[in-house]
C-alpha cells in the first residue's frame, strides 16, 4: 500500500516537472524571438503546439489555460517594451570627452535597476563619434565612451560578465549631416540587449 | 675608269660606314643611354622647382595595318598625366603643336625649331607597333634646344596593360631627368564605399585601375601594404570588433593576425616587414605594441592612461610617431624605441593626428582647427612647420610615396572624400580617384 502511494507520488511529482519545464521553455523561445532578432515585430499569439501533451493531463478549464495565456502574453507585451526603452535609450557625450553627463548618469542608473530585475540580460554597449578627428583616435574615443558606461553599470551592482563594449568610432553615425545638431546625436552609447 | 671605280667603291664603303655608325649609334642610344648622357636636367631636391615644358604629341602608328589607332592618343596621355603628376614639367597643349616633324622619330625627322618657338624644353616622340595583342612603343626624348637625343627606349608589352607599359617610360624618363626612381608604377590601396559598404581597393599610382579586394559586407578600415607589396593588413568587423587581418597577393587568402578584445588597429609595417606596430586596448586602455606576423606580443611601446594611437615608424625603426592625448587633447609624440623615452612634436593647433613618417625624414600630420582640417609637415624635431593645404575642404590621411616626395590624401573638397595627390610642399595637388562613393584611409605601396 505504501509502495503504491509512493509510486503515485513520484509520477505526479514527474508530471508536474514536465509540464512546468515545457511551459518555461515554450515561454523562453518566444521572449528570444521577439525581444532580441525581431523587436518590431508584432506579438506572436502564444505558440498552441507545446500544448497538446499537456491538455490531456490538465483537468483546468478552458477559461484557466485563456487567462494564464492572456496573462503571459501581457508579460511578454510588457517586456518588449522595457527592451526596446532599454536599447532605444542612448547617453550622449561632449565633444573629445568620454565623461558621463548627469543626464547619462540617470539614464544609465535606470538601465542599471532594469538589469538588475532581468538577470538573463547581458548588454553589448557600443561608442560612437561623430565625425570630426580621424578614424582611429574616433575608434579610441568610441571605445572609451563604452568603457564610461560600463564601470558606471559596474559601480552600481552590474557583473562586468554581462557587460561587454565595442567600438565603431565614426563608423555608424545616427544623424548625417555636419554640423552640431548631427555630431551631438552621434557622440553617443547605444545598448544592445543580449540574452 | 680606274679612278672612277675607286671612287665609286669609296663611296659605297662611305654609305655602309654610315650606315653601320648610324646603326651602331641608334644602339647605344637604345640600349645604353644612361652612359651616354649624364646631365641632371631636375634637381629634385631644390627647394622650389622651375617646371619643365614638354611637349609630348600624339604617337606615330607604325603597325603594318594602322591597328589600335586609338592608342595614338591613349597613350601620350597616360605618360602627360604621369609627368604633370610629378610636379616637374609642364606638359604642353597639343593645341599649339606646329608638327611638321619627318615620319620617323630620329632627329634628323624633327625641326627642333618648331618645337623651341612654342616653348618646348623637352620633346618626347614615340612610335608603336601592334603584333597581335603585343605593342611595342619606341620612345626617344630630346632637348629641344640643343637637338639632341636625351635617352631612346623600347618597350614591348600587352596592348590591354598599356598603362603600365607608359608609366615605365615615364619612369625611365624620370630616371635620366633627375637620376632617381620614378613612381609611377607604384599602388595605392584604399577604403571605398561604392558598394555602400565600406571595402578595401587597390588601384595604380594614378587612380586607374581600380580592384576591390575585400567583400566582407562589414566595415573595412586601413589598408597598409606590406614593404614588398605582397600583402596588405587591414582592419574589419566581419568578426564582431576592429580586428586585424592580413590579405597575402600569392596565396589569396585572409588570416586574423590579432582577434583580441577591443581595439586592433592602424597597423604600421616595420621596414623589415617582419613585425608591426599597432594599437591594442585589450587591457582596457589602448595602448601602442609591437606585434609579429602571428599577431604574438613582442614588446609593449607606450603604456599611458591616455588614448595613444596611429604609430608611424621613422625610416631608420628607431623611433615611432603616434597619437596621445596625455595632454588632454590629441598630440603627435615620438618614442624613441632605444632609449625608451617619449616627446611631444605639435604644439601649435589643438587636435593634431594621423602622422606618417617619411623616407625623406618629414612626418605628415592631418591638423584640425575649428572647422578646417589640413595637411601638414613638420620635422622630427619639431623645426619647419609647414602647412600644404588650404582653404580646400577638409583634408586628411596623409599617407607618403615611397620615396618621400609625394603625398596621397583625402579631401572632401569636391563634395565627398575622394583621393588627392600632392608634392611633399603641397604643390600640384591632383585628385586621382573619381569612383562612385567615397574613398579615403590610402595607402602607398612601395616601388
Amino acid at each position: 500500500m505504501r509502495k503504491k502511494i509512493m509510486t503515485i507520488l513520484i509520477a505526479v511529482a514527474f508530471t508536474c516537472s514536465v509540464l512546468f519545464l515545457m511551459t518555461s521553455c515554450a515561454k523562453k523561445q518566444i521572449a528570444g524571438e521577439e525581444g532580441i532578432t525581431a523587436p518590431a515585430a508584432p506579438a506572436a499569439p502564444a505558440t498552441p503546439s507545446a500544448k497538446p501533451g499537456i491538455e490531456e493531463k490538465v483537468s483546468d478549464a478552458d477559461a484557466d489555460r485563456r487567462a494564464r495565456e492572456a496573462a503571459k502574453a501581457a508579460a511578454q507585451a510588457k517586456l518588449k517594451k522595457e527592451i526596446q526603452t532599454f536599447e532605444s535609450g542612448n547617453i550622449y557625450f561632449d565633444y573629445d570627452r568620454s565623461e558621463l553627463k548627469p543626464k547619462a548618469q540617470d539614464v544609465l542608473t535606470k538601465k542599471a535597476n532594469w538589469l538588475k530585475k532581468n538577470g538573463r540580460y547581458s548588454v553589448r554597449i557600443e561608442g560612437h563619434c561623430d565625425e570630426r578627428g580621424t578614424n582611429e583616435y574616433n575608434l579610441a574615443l568610441g571605445e572609451r565612451r563604452a568603457n564610461a558606461a560600463k564601470k558606471f553599470l559596474q559601480a552600481l551592482g552590474i557583473s562586468g560578465n554581462r557587460l561587454t563594449t565595442r567600438s565603431y568610432g565614426e563608423e555608424k553615425p545616427a544623424a548625417y549631416g555636419h554640423d552640431e545638431s548631427a555630431w551631438s546625436k552621434n557622440r553617443r552609447d547605444e545598448f544592445k540587449l543580449i540574452k | 675608269m680606274m679612278n672612277s671605280r675607286s671612287s665609286s667603291t669609296s663611296k659605297t664603303w662611305k654609305v655602309i660606314n654610315l650606315i653601320c655608325w648610324t646603326g651602331f649609334l641608334l644602339i647605344i642610344q637604345v640600349i645604353l643611354p644612361k652612359q651616354g648622357f649624364g646631365k641632371i636636367y631636375i634637381d629634385i631636391n631644390a627647394p622650389s622647382i622651375q617646371k619643365i615644358n614638354i611637349a609630348i604629341p600624339d604617337f606615330k602608328n607604325f603597325s603594318a595595318n594602322k591597328e589600335h589607332p586609338e592608342l595614338s592618343a591613349a597613350m601620350p596621355k597616360v605618360i602627360s598625366n604621369d609627368l604633370d603628376l610629378s610636379g616637374f614639367f609642364t606638359t604642353m597643349d597639343k593645341e599649339a603643336f606646329l608638327d611638321e616633324d619627318g615620319p620617323f622619330l630620329t632627329a634628323q625627322n624633327i625641326r627642333f625649331k618648331n618645337w623651341s618657338v612654342i616653348g618646348a624644353d623637352l620633346l618626347l616622340k614615340c612610335g608603336y607597333t601592334c603584333i597581335g595583342r603585343s605593342v611595342e612603343v619606341e620612345m626617344r626624348l630630346y632637348d629641344v634646344f640643343r637637338g639632341r637625343l636625351i635617352i631612346g627606349r623600347r618597350v614591348l608589352g600587352k596592348i590591354e596593360t598599356y598603362r603600365s607599359l607608359m608609366h615605365r617610360i615615364g619612369n625611365e624618363i624620370i630616371m635620366a631627368l633627375t637620376g632617381h626612381q620614378g613612381i609611377f608604377l607604384t599602388r595605392l590601396a584604399f577604403v571605398g564605399t561604392s558598394t555602400g559598404n565600406k571595402e578595401i581597393y587597390i588601384c595604380d599610382y594614378d587612380g586607374h585601375n581600380v580592384k576591390q579586394i575585400t567583400s566582407d559586407r562589414s566595415i573595412a578600415m586601413f589598408p597598409r601594404w606590406s614593404p614588398l607589396g605582397d600583402k596588405i593588413l587591414y582592419n574589419s568587423y566581419k568578426d564582431g570588433g576592429p580586428m586585424l587581418y592580413l590579405k597575402e597577393f600569392s596565396r589569396g587568402g585572409v588570416k586574423r593576425i590579432s582577434g583580441r578584445k577591443g581595439l586592433n588597429i592602424g597597423a604600421c609595417w616595420a621596414s623589415d616587414g617582419k613585425k608591426l606596430a599597432l594599437t591594442l586596448s585589450y587591457r582596457g586602455n589602448p595602448d601602442i605594441y609591437s606585434v609579429d606576423l602571428e599577431g604574438k606580443i613582442i614588446e609593449q611601446f607606450t603604456n599611458h592612461w591616455g588614448i595613444d594611437v596611429s604609430p608611424s615608424y621613422s625610416p631608420d625603426g628607431t623611433k615611432i610617431a603616434f597619437v596621445s592625448d596625455r595632454s588632454g587633447l590629441p598630440q603627435i609624440y615620438i618614442r624613441d624605441l632605444n632609449l625608451k623615452r617619449e616627446e611631444r612634436l605639435t604644439f601649435e593647433g589643438k587636435y593634431n593626428t594621423s602622422p606618417a613618417w617619411s623616407k625623406m625624414n618629414r612626418i605628415a600630420f592631418s591638423q584640425m582647427s575649428g572647422n578646417r582640417v589640413d595637411i601638414s609637415t613638420i620635422n622630427p624635431d619639431g623645426s619647419n612647420l609647414r602647412r600644404l593645404t588650404e582653404d580646400q575642404g577638409k583634408n586628411e590621411d596623409p599617407c607618403w610615396s615611397p620615396d618621400g616626395r609625394y603625398i596621397v590624401f583625402s579631401s572632401n573638397r569636391a563634395g565627398g572624400y575622394h583621393l588627392y595627390i600632392m608634392n611633399a610642399n603641397g604643390q600640384n595637388q591632383r585628385r586621382i580617384t573619381f569612383s562612385k562613393g567615397e574613398q579615403t584611409s590610402p595607402s602607398w605601396s612601395s616601388y
